[in-house]
């Protein structure tokens, strides 16, 4: 008998059925190894998909949302899922098949629902009794973004160094050209010329 | 930003204080945020709740908020705002998890 756990949040369900690693010692209703997850949006279809592909799709939901609140124009994409914000209020989720000639799915979500699946997945992280296989994904964040989120860093970085160098140094040469008197210099040469 | 005469930098420990109290208003007050969310989605079906709460917020900001200053100006034109408070509302919907004292640190510190 498989265990089933549904994680809910106003209009969104993320249900996970497995079982336990009873190699592990875990107990009856715990959820090590899954066998079916399905995100309900209502309204909207169904979305399941293969078990390793759970984690992925959280991530790039995690990914999108940061994006959102730091970017102007978000965008996620990679081979499994493609989030893109349409306008401030409006998102378009390609959700990408792995079997060939199947079309990918196309949904519109709005804030309300977007943030419903972020709390949704939120509850499953800090679920003690599922343990999810975090695979690591490839940064396929695009790179507009990419450029924008680090060489923003890496060129003040590079440019900042001689740039207060140089300050410096005209800040110090022009304080001795202050107290420099050339006419003090010349009267100083002739006296020694004297001598 | 504040209509206030002194100026008291915050301590670290308030500035905890304060975020997890927001954290735990925005998990008691996820339904309204949520419908201010979906208000903005269809304006024509949900637009008096949209209206409701904008005109609240500038009335707050007008109240207490130093009027003299650029950035509070920014808050309350009203072409300008709609990006702020969204943002705002979304920060708050996505930290009421039990880990949402965390997120929203780390939000506030990237905003």
């Amino acid at each position: 008998m498989q265990n089933k756990l549904s994680f809910n949040q106003s209009l969104v369900s993320l249900e996970i059925i497995g079982l336990p690693d009873y190699s592990n010692n875990e107990n009856k209703d715990q959820i090590s190894i899954i066998s079916q997850w399905k995100l309900t949006i209502v309204d909207k279809p169904l979305i399941e998909g293969k078990i390793e592909h759970l984690w992925p799709i959280m991530n790039a939901f995690y990914i999108y949302s940061n994006l959102l609140i730091k970017n102007e124009i978000p965008i996620y994409e990679s081979k499994l899922i493609d989030i893109k914000a349409e306008n401030l209020y409006i998102h378009n989720i390609v959700l990408k098949s792995s079997k060939p000639n199947v079309k990918p799915l196309i949904l519109k979500i709005g804030n309300s629902l977007l943030s419903d699946t972020l709390n949704c997945f939120d509850q499953l992280n800090e679920s003690p009794k599922v343990k999810i296989k975090k695979t690591d994904v490839p940064n396929n964040i695009s790179k507009k973004i990419r450029f924008g989120l680090i060489s923003k860093n890496k060129f003040l970085n590079f440019i900042m160094p001689p740039f207060i160098a140089i300050f410096s140094l005209i800040l110090f040469s022009s304080t001795f050209i202050y107290f420099y008197n050339p006419v003090d210099d010349k009267e100083k040469n002739e006296l020694i010329n004297q001598e | 930003m504040r209509k206030s005469y002194v100026t008291n930098n915050i301590k670290l420990n308030e500035f905890d204080a304060l975020i997890r109290i927001t954290v735990e208003m925005s998990k008691y007050l996820y339904p309204y945020i949520r419908e201010i969310l979906k208000s903005k989605e269809d304006v024509e079906e949900n637009s008096v709740i949209w209206n409701d709460f904008n005109k609240r917020f500038i009335e707050l900001i007008k109240e207490r908020f130093n009027l003299d200053s650029i950035r509070v100006k920014k808050l309350l034109n009203q072409t300008e705002n709609d990006e702020i408070i969204i943002k705002s509302l979304l920060i708050l919907s996505f930290c009421i998890s039990n880990q949402g004292y965390q997120k929203l640190k780390n939000f506030l510190f990237d905003f």
